[in-house]
């Protein structure tokens, strides 16, 4: 009997452990790429919420690491210079939870009003969530807000059918219009 | 089951899969991602070409390792496979972000597809290499002809036209569409109209076999 289980155990153990292996092969020779097209569709969402200022967006891997420590969503912060190279605003990409995680990019201009948002991963619910997330014209509701943080169903209405993810924008706005205070506080370095 | 007890033939093994076993039409497996994603033609291009991808990749493996395989944790290998390969075709498809955009989120639901379990279990499992080949093929050019029909009916009736690689392909200019088409009730009228399609003809063509 023991040595059955065994047998079995051991059986399905050998075809996990050749299965681990050629998934962790394949990831090894797409991971480089899969890093450089996301850093791709991050800056291509931080230079659309940006667009409306309009500024440039340069990756600034400084305030990154100052605003880090205390918003672990946080995945990367981009500088948005105007064409005299002046700092005209900011763009937040960070992680908020929607139904699933959402990562967005999020614009700041220096007076704390959100000057767009963009999706970089839409995993929402397909015909749901996912409708509200690739909605320009529900985003664009959002545009204008701020300093102040806003409240859903006040500020701004939340989509039918995608309540969970319209909290999930919210909060990544709010998280976003936080850092921005803190970096205002800060001096902003 | 009358089609797998005559001799097996490899040209057979790959035809079954558009009529006598489709997956869809005839075996009625794999429905939930069908019906979901046949809005779009171009969607059901890089859906079909995945599912095939997995289901000949899971069929080979299983029938290579079906004398390795314990029967009492068969189902858990067979997932193990099919979930690998699944990943494979996810973690390539992420580093074309123009397809991945598009199809990311029905990926995984392959893993769930209940074709591919289907035919592990009850065909690749106890089947030479080569027949479970085509048999993979073959049920994955079925299911993808059928969505493809289905896909076709519901985008251009539904939409009023046909986008694929954003381009318009066919452009019927008309205003009223019938939109329930590419909601979720469209998807099972085609579907329904389509099964009734199919067994109209096979009834047709052989008659009397279907009394009996």
């Amino acid at each position: 009997m023991m040595r059955h289980v065994l047998n079995l155990g051991l059986r399905l153990f050998l075809v996990c452990a050749v299965a681990a292996a050629g998934l962790g092969f394949t990831y090894s020779l797409v991971k480089d790429r899969i890093a450089q097209e996301e850093a791709k569709r991050r800056a291509r969402a931080a230079e659309a919420v940006l667009s409306s200022i309009p500024a440039q967006p340069e990756e600034s891997e400084e305030l990154t690491a100052l605003l880090q420590p205390d918003f672990p969503d946080l995945i990367t912060v981009f500088e948005g210079l105007d064409e005299a190279g002046r700092r005209a605003g900011y763009a937040f990409v960070l992680k908020s939870k929607g139904y699933n995680f959402i990562t967005m990019a999020v614009g700041v201009d220096l007076e704390g009003k959100v000057t767009g948002i963009k999706a970089v991963t839409n995993e929402e619910t397909p015909g749901l969530g996912a409708v509200a997330l690739d909605s320009e014209e529900y985003l664009a509701k959002f545009q204008g807000k701020g300093p102040e943080p806003l409240t859903l169903k006040v500020d701004v209405d939340a989509w039918t059918g995608a309540t969970f993810t319209s909290k999930g924008i919210a909060n990544g706005v709010n998280m976003a219009l936080e850092m921005w205070k803190r970096l205002q506080e800060g001096g902003g370095v | 089951m009358i089609v797998e007890e005559k001799k097996k033939t490899l040209w057979g093994e790959l035809r079954k899969g558009f009529i006598t076993t489709n997956p869809l039409l005839v075996l009625m497996v794999g429905l939930c991602s069908a019906l979901a994603i046949s809005t779009r033609v171009e969607n059901c291009i890089f859906m079909g070409l995945a599912v095939i991808f997995v289901l000949t990749c899971s069929n080979v493996i299983i029938s290579l390792i079906r004398n390795f395989i314990p029967d009492q944790v068969r189902i858990p290998i067979y997932i193990v496979v099919i979930a690998s390969f699944v990943t494979i075709v996810d973690l390539t498809l992420k580093t074309i972000p123009a397809v991945y955009e598009r199809l990311g989120v029905w990926i995984p639901l392959i893993v769930v597809n209940c074709i591919i379990l289907a035919r592990a279990e009850g065909y690749a499992s106890s089947a030479k290499v080569s027949h479970a080949l085509m048999d993979g093929l073959g049920i994955g050019m079925g299911y993808t002809t059928v969505l493809l029909i289905m896909s076709v009916f519901r985008e251009l009736f539904g939409t009023g036209k046909i986008v694929l690689f954003d381009k318009t392909i066919i452009n019927l200019h008309i205003k009223a569409v019938p939109v329930i088409l590419i909601m979720f009730p469209g998807a099972f009228i085609t579907f329904a109209l389509l099964s009734a399609l199919l067994q109209w003809y096979q009834a047709r063509k052989k008659p009397g076999t279907e009394e009996g």
